[in-house]
């Protein structure tokens, strides 16, 4: 059994939806008998992220929200975690940071340290809605071709993948989807969708220790 | 000319002007139930989209990014490696 820390703040269209696919992550690692840490909505602040991660010392961090190249962020945009501040904690662990541009300066130095990975983006995240389903986000298939390549990060990590594999594994999904999108004749925005996630694709990196394992 | 990472780098696509009006006929044939999330730069509907594509501010550059990221993968045959893999 190993333990995990996930952030889910929910404070706008994208926070929520990915809060909301995430528990399917949260799942699947439950039923496999891990220890899951869940700060969902107003849980998601610094003094809660950095006590929680000192009790319990998760081999795998799993952070949604906002971010920049020096941070991520948690509920209504409170910084959980940046570079000089904080970033040691990430240190000697695996995380996967679903936050824009986290990957360019954050991650590059809490993987200066051994036995630590940091999968993210070097980029925007960008994610295509249906504005049906705000209420909804699991119900919107739209959104479904941009999280479900995203998520299958944690959950090929959770599977036993090493870092490298799980990220290669989420680009396989994307390119699959991107594919399908592609050929279809009949969805008036497979194009737009298959150009973002081709972009999301593009800029999830997986920096430091690429063959690690939870 | 096309602005990534803070600095204008040559495009062999097309003018400014050119991919401007590229990129907001490409988001007009998109359904007005859309809401794209740029990160933290916040969501958009359709119509706000062209409107900063058309301002050509910061949102519209980054959608100008996008577009000539996948123009220059159509190029240069990835997207058809995605269809063969």
């Amino acid at each position: 059994m190993v333990s995990l820390l996930v952030t889910r703040p929910e404070h706008d269209p994208l926070t929520r939806h990915l809060s909301h696919w995430n528990k399917k992550v949260i799942e699947i690692a439950e039923s496999k008998g891990h220890e899951v840490v869940d700060l969902n909505k107003e849980k998601a602040n610094k003094k809660e992220f950095e006590g929680r991660v000192n009790k319990i010392d998760p081999s795998l961090v799993l952070l949604n929200g906002h971010g920049d190249n020096r941070s991520v962020c948690g509920h209504n945009n409170e910084v959980l975690v940046s570079v000089g501040v904080n970033s040691h904690l990430l240190e000697n662990r695996i995380t996967y940071a679903v936050a824009c541009s986290s990957a360019r300066v954050l991650g590059v130095e809490v993987c200066a340290k051994n036995n630590t990975t940091f999968i993210g983006y070097d980029e925007y995240f960008i994610l295509n809605l249906d504005r049906n389903f705000l209420a909804n986000p699991l119900q919107d298939r739209r959104a479904e071709r941009f999280l479900e390549s995203s998520n299958h990060v944690a959950i090929s990590l959770l599977k036993g993948h090493t870092c490298r594999g799980a990220s290669n594994n989420s680009k396989r999904i994307s390119r699959r989807h991107i594919a399908s999108l592609l050929t279809s004749a009949t969805d008036p925005e497979a194009i737009e969708d298959a150009k973002d996630l081709f972009w999301n694709m593009s800029h999830q990196v997986c920096l430091g220790d690429a063959e690690s394992k939870i | 000319m096309q602005k990534q990472a803070g600095k204008k780098i040559p495009s062999d696509f097309s003018t400014d002007e050119e991919i401007r009006r590229l990129v907001i006929a490409r988001l007009k044939t998109t359904s007005p139930d859309t809401i794209k999330c740029i990160g933290n730069e916040g969501s958009f509907t359709r119509d706000q989209l062209i409107e900063h594509v058309q301002a050509g501010d910061e949102i519209g550059e980054t959608i100008e990014r996008v577009e000539m990221e996948w123009l220059r993968a159509l190029k240069s045959g990835i997207v058809s490696e995605i269809l063969t893999a």
